[in-house]
């Protein structure tokens, strides 16, 4: 299931757009912080800009820059997204309750959806291929990732992935209800495009695997990493968010003291695999265990 | 009726999310819809249609009439003195 990056963008809480190695420009989070955005105006017409809530605006502007320095139209578009449009979804049912005639606003409904964001991307792009939402909790960047590989399995030549969630207060009143974690929940949208394995010298992704009752997080990694035919001392840096077994790994780094809290930000951790400098050899395992039940393996080289 | 057409710019700017303009920007003759005044589209007129409802308690019976009555401000403004 391997496949070439061939080019990878984030918008998040990292000053992380457009910079050549993210690793560069990264600070652990604070509880206050805000998505650092870029000038949507730039790749977004001001007419689609107005509709468009935080969410979309970030997952189309990564999808734009990485269909830009890709050139060759995408074969597929799959998107993982966990919670969806948010804060139009709540803009939306907000309506039902203040609403004085029979009708309610269009715009927040048809934008209110979780696949808004793969449709959004399609028509900004204008691009007609095959276009996926993948809504699977905390897995939902994982699932999108597969359906990636799998596409440039069948023979697609240049597949966009991505992902993207946001915040709303609310969440922190969910939250006690939902996810045992301190860290605040945050923003953030990340893309990349994937191509057949080439002899080029960019990062690769090598397996991806979703556990959705996972049990034991250290067999679930040992039977990954033989599937693959690759010795645990080959992975040199581990990025993980939950609790992980602490044996693996000459490096681990929780990514979620950079990315925050949101359900699809193993995308986030993928960028950061693609700027780690590796020595000849060796790999970054992602293990996204935020989920108790939920496990995300990924494979990068 | 000029209050009144203050009052719709500043509604329309806030329903349609038209964030750069204040309603100064809009002449009150100026067409809404198409490349020549606004550049409003059909999921703009829906929303004039939720915010005549809304705002005025004003339905459209026809839809047909649309076209006529969302052209400009000035026809906003005279459709809903007329149906007030």
């Amino acid at each position: 299931m391997t496949a070439a990056i061939t080019s990878i963008v984030s918008i998040s809480h990292q000053d992380s757009f457009g910079k050549q190695n993210i690793w560069e420009i990264l600070t652990p989070l604070g509880n206050q912080s805000e998505v650092i955005a870029p000038d949507y105006k730039t790749y977004i017409p001001p007419a689609s800009l107005r509709r468009f809530s935080p969410v979309l605006r970030m997952a189309l502007t990564a999808a734009q820059v990485c269909q830009n320095e890709t050139s060759v139209p995408f074969d597929s578009i799959s998107v993982g997204t966990s919670l969806g449009c948010l804060k139009d979804t709540e803009r939306f049912l907000q309506t039902f309750i203040t609403a004085t005639g029979d009708t309610l606003s269009p715009t927040a409904f048809i934008q209110s959806t979780h696949n808004t964001i793969a449709g959004a991307i399609s028509m900004a792009l204008g691009n007609h291929s095959y276009n996926m939402t993948h809504t699977q909790n905390s897995l939902s960047f994982e699932t999108a990732l597969i359906d990636g590989l799998l596409c440039v399995q069948e023979g697609k030549k240049n597949v966009l992935v991505g992902a993207a969630d946001e915040a709303i207060e609310f969440l922190d009143v969910l939250k006690p209800h939902v996810i045992q974690s301190t860290v605040p929940f945050t923003s953030g949208a990340t893309f990349l495009s994937l191509q057949p394995d080439t002899a080029g010298n960019g990062k690769k992704v090598i397996d991806c695997a979703v556990h959705f009752n996972n049990t034991n997080t250290e067999e679930a990694i040992t039977t990954f990493l033989k599937k693959n035919q690759i010795d645990a001392n080959a992975i040199e840096l581990v990025l993980f968010a939950g609790e992980i077994p602490t044996t693996i790994g000459i490096k681990q780094i929780n990514y979620e003291q950079y990315t925050g809290l949101y359900y699809s930000s193993a995308a986030f951790a993928c960028h950061l695999a693609n700027d780690y400098a590796l020595a000849e050899g060796k790999y970054v395992l992602i293990v996204n265990h935020q989920v108790n039940s939920k496990l995300g393996l990924t494979l990068i080289k | 009726m000029s209050e009144l057409k203050e009052n719709l710019k500043a509604q329309i700017i806030e329903q349609l999310s038209l964030e750069d303009l204040t309603p100064a920007d809009i002449k009150d003759d100026a067409p809404l819809f198409g490349d020549e005044g606004l550049g409003l589209d059909s999921i703009d007129a829906l929303e004039f249609i939720v915010l005549l409802e809304s705002n005025y308690g004003i339905k459209i019976a026809d839809p047909s009439q649309g076209r006529e009555i969302f052209h400009s401000v000035n026809s906003l403004a005279a459709f809903i003195e007329s149906n007030q």
